[in-house]
């Protein structure tokens, strides 16, 4: 029986698995710049972690990223409460809440 | 527009020694005693202005990611093929000899690297069993207090123990490898299983040579019965031993 043999064995049979597919392909082999610009950090599928996963936890911190070592889901929702009240601070120092009110007068 | 607009760009998947075969829907550009491996591709697919939006296509990122993977697979089973990473694509195939030159002692080293290897991957699981309910409730807040302190030793004993076969079975796996690397655990999100994820690993083994997978076999029957799984994927293109870091 040959490597490649057991090793089908162990994955099931089926295809690999997208995950190893992906953790491989993104972000391992051969980095070179093309002509065609393309930064795979902007790859939004399969929820910001998967980012994380495939910049290294080292890259991500040097952007300041770290709460994956919380919990995911309390500092997701956290995250997105920030910027809820990021946005309506923004809305109103460029005066939307002004505007607004001054239809209304 | 001033001029044509150009309509294809050339995808490099990743590089051969020049006399090796090439899959038969494949080209190569060849330049310094290297082959890259190509095949031109739609703009309309790959270039600068749609990528960003086909990244995010989960349907569209799924296929060409396994595309890439399924081209490097093919030709990792006839030669030794250095990988790219997804992504590289130049505008035409003098752009691609450039880069080779540019690349040449990377490339040239990693080929030499690979030879005749293929890479493996081995992911330990751990099914971890339901936290231990107490029996009764709490008698009072010193009883409470001591079982809060034995269970929380108990659950740090665990992880060291877990941390410690982990270790052993990467040493043991290791030593049936010429190279090996350890990557993070795949979060479970990633991974799509209820198990937790304790190793992801690679290893990089010579064509033929079973030992590995015979270790990641006896591993499996030693620890199954203790929850733990152990899962060999592979053969893949040397995708984990190529590169600057590598």
């Amino acid at each position: 029986m040959s490597a490649r043999d057991l090793a089908r064995n162990g994955n099931g049979g089926g295809p690999a698995q997208l995950a190893d597919v992906l953790e491989r392909v993104l972000d391992k082999g051969i980095v070179i710049a093309g002509d065609i610009q393309i930064n795979l950090l902007d790859i939004e599928l399969l929820t910001i972690r998967l980012r994380l996963l495939i910049a290294s936890a080292d890259k991500a911190r040097e952007m300041g990223i770290d709460w994956w070592e919380g919990d995911p889901f309390l500092s997701r929702r956290a995250g997105n409460d920030g910027l809820e009240d990021r946005l309506k601070r923004l809305e109103a120092a460029a005066g939307l809440d002004a505007g607004e009110s001054k239809d209304e007068s | 527009m001033i001029s044509a607009a150009q309509d294809t760009g050339v995808y490099v998947y990743g590089v051969l020694a020049p006399d090796a075969p090439v899959p038969s829907d494949l080209e190569t550009v060849e330049h310094d005693g290297l082959a890259a491996l190509v095949r031109e591709v739609p703009l309309d697919e790959f270039g600068e202005d749609v990528l960003p939006a086909h990244l995010n296509d989960r349907e569209w990122l799924e296929r060409h990611v396994r595309a890439h993977d399924d081209v490097l697979e093919a030709a990792a089973a006839a030669a030794t093929v250095v990988p790219f990473r997804f992504g590289v694509i130049c505008h035409d195939r003098s752009d691609v000899a450039r880069l080779l030159g540019e690349h040449a002692e990377l490339l040239r080293r990693d080929l030499v690297r690979v030879r005749g290897c293929e890479e493996l991957g081995v992911k330990v699981w751990y099914d971890e069993p339901g936290a231990t309910a107490p029996d009764e409730a709490p008698s009072g807040g010193r009883a409470y207090l001591e079982r809060r302190r034995d269970d929380r030793r108990r659950a740090l004993e665990l992880a060291a123990e877990r941390e410690s076969l982990v270790a052993d079975a990467h040493d043991r796996l290791a030593r049936c490898a010429v190279a090996s690397t350890v990557n993070r655990p795949q979060p479970k999100e990633l991974s799509g299983r209820d198990e937790q994820m304790l190793l992801n690993a690679a290893y990089l083994v010579r064509h033929g040579d079973t030992r590995l997978a015979r270790e990641v076999a006896s591993l499996h029957a030693e620890h199954a019965p203790n929850g733990y799984a152990f899962e060999l994927t592979g053969p893949w293109p040397p995708y984990n031993f190529v590169g600057e870091d590598a």
